[in-house]
């Protein structure tokens, strides 16, 4: 065939799904599918039947107000929340009810939170080994090795003995990412991880977590950092009111957002992308 | 007035042999306690009703009854009640261990609820079962918050254990106060007595102090 000709009706393919490349990961089936989820606060309707894929090696980042449903969503899909309607999949298997196989699951996936909760009664170098030696079993100095290679990848082999008392807010992230990392996850959820650190530090926060991203770790980010979402995200969604606003790759959430509320959204954040 | 102090000094292997008797006493009860506040307060923390009104039944009874009563309630009527027969120092144990058990649920509780609910998660998230993470990450911190009141507790149940002496437990206490009625050296043997607690009490208290600035958490 002639090239010119095959690149025009790539073009045309790419022009019809109303993106400029195919999303990724999108020749294999997702990591992660949200059918209908529904979840209830009492009265309050957090997620309002949010359906949703996660493709394998995709950043997916969650945006929008607070209160919208983003970090629910996130706690729904390694069942710190239980559902009350609609189901997720990991690896096409609908998340269990059983709190062993709901262990197991957990341990596919790793969580940071806004807050780090590091243990404070362990070391650095001790947070990180405690998942591999409480959880699968592993010998102590195995688990202490994998600890520090991660503490390592981090840039924290320094403060391998440290007290999260001693390291600054960022430094504790990145300890409680390997953390995370330590349990070797299929799946990274990244609960606001930069919302409660000094601004001079959210850098190597996102520096860790953009690397991380490069080495093709599927991860799903709630977050308030717009330039992170636009540069690493392969794929945002926008929240309001427990549903899906808007969802699509960066290029358009940012550049041309289909959405009249999505750009309200990002207006008030003073973002005129 | 003549006094006549040289009865301390030829009664000292009583009076020692009571103060170890009340060191051990104090020692055994806060061994046995510990545990069984941390049982209780787990219980009571438990989603079940039935198990968390159980703890709670029981913190409140014990709590709220004069430890002496308790002490002769142990002594007179469990043995005509359940047919059980102790010794008076298994007796004086049981008496002691259930109300400090009770104290330590109450602090224990309020330690586990102290430390905030991301904790419990952050270790769930991990993989760990609810239990994993209530041993390893919730109560380590618990425990270091709440020293000090544990420490004010160890304190007080030293110097109470003197109230076993009513079932004729040979503490310190018991002890000094027989030979004050072989002897009738009133004044000699109370301040003795009054010396001998603070001195093996205060150390404790310091003691407590140095491990809480050596193992504390700083957070």
């Amino acid at each position: 065939m002639n090239p010119m000709i095959e690149a025009g009706t790539a073009m045309n393919a790419a022009a019809n799904t109303g993106a400029q490349l195919p999303r990724k990961g999108a020749d294999q089936p997702p990591v992660l599918l949200y059918e209908n989820v529904r979840k209830l606060y009492g009265d309050f309707v957090a997620l309002n039947n949010v359906s949703l894929q996660v493709n394998k090696g995709e950043v997916m980042c969650l945006i929008g107000p607070s209160g919208s449903g983003k970090s629910t969503l996130l706690r729904c899909t390694n069942v710190l929340e239980t559902l009350n309607g609609g189901r997720v999949l990991l690896d096409g298997v609908p998340l269990p009810t059983r709190e062993t196989e709901i262990r197991k699951v957990r341990q596919r996936m790793g969580m940071v939170f806004q807050s780090f909760e590091l243990f404070p009664h362990k070391t650095a170098l001790d947070n990180v080994a405690m998942g591999p030696i409480t959880v699968l079993g592993m010998r102590v100095r195995e688990a202490r090795t994998r600890a520090l290679a991660l503490l390592d990848k981090v840039g924290l082999a320094s403060k391998a003995e440290s007290f999260p008392a001693y390291l600054s807010g960022g430094q504790q992230q990145r300890v409680a990412i390997a953390r995370a990392l330590a349990m070797e996850p299929e799946v990274m959820l990244f609960d606001e991880p930069t919302s409660a650190l000094d601004p001079e530090t959210v850098g190597e926060v996102l520096n860790v977590m953009k690397k991380l991203a490069q080495e093709g770790m599927t991860m799903i980010v709630v977050t308030h950092e717009m330039s992170f979402a636009q540069r690493v995200a392969n794929w945002v969604v926008v929240f309001e009111n427990g549903a899906i606003m808007e969802e699509g790759p960066p290029a358009q959430i940012f550049d041309h957002p289909t959405v009249a509320r999505t750009r309200d959204f990002l207006g008030h954040l003073g973002w005129n992308g | 007035m003549n006094f006549d102090w040289n009865v301390i000094w030829t009664h000292r292997q009583a009076l020692l042999e009571g103060a170890a008797m009340t060191i051990g006493l104090t020692v055994v009860t806060m061994l046995l306690a510990v545990p069984g506040g941390i049982l209780l307060a787990l219980m009571r923390l438990s989603s079940n009703k039935a198990i968390s009104s159980a703890s709670l039944a029981f913190v409140e009874f014990f709590r709220n009854l004069p430890l002496i009563l308790v002490i002769y309630w142990a002594f007179y009527v469990m043995p005509i009640a359940f047919d059980v027969q102790f010794s008076a120092l298994t007796t004086a144990l049981v008496a002691l261990v259930l109300n400090i058990s009770a104290y330590n649920a109450e602090t224990f509780r309020a330690g586990i609820n102290s430390i905030r609910k991301g904790q419990m998660e952050a270790a769930l998230a991990m993989g760990m079962s609810r239990r994993q993470a209530m041993f390893k990450v919730v109560i380590p911190q618990a425990a270091r918050r709440i020293l000090p009141v544990l420490a004010s507790t160890w304190i007080s149940l030293f110097k109470d254990t003197s109230l076993v002496s009513v079932i004729a437990v040979s503490e310190l206490a018991y002890t000094s106060m027989q030979i004050r009625a072989q002897t009738f050296r009133v004044l000699e043997m109370l301040t003795a007595m009054a010396a001998m607690y603070w001195l093996m009490g205060y150390p404790q208290a310091k003691l407590v102090d140095w491990i809480h600035k050596k193992y504390g958490v700083k957070e």
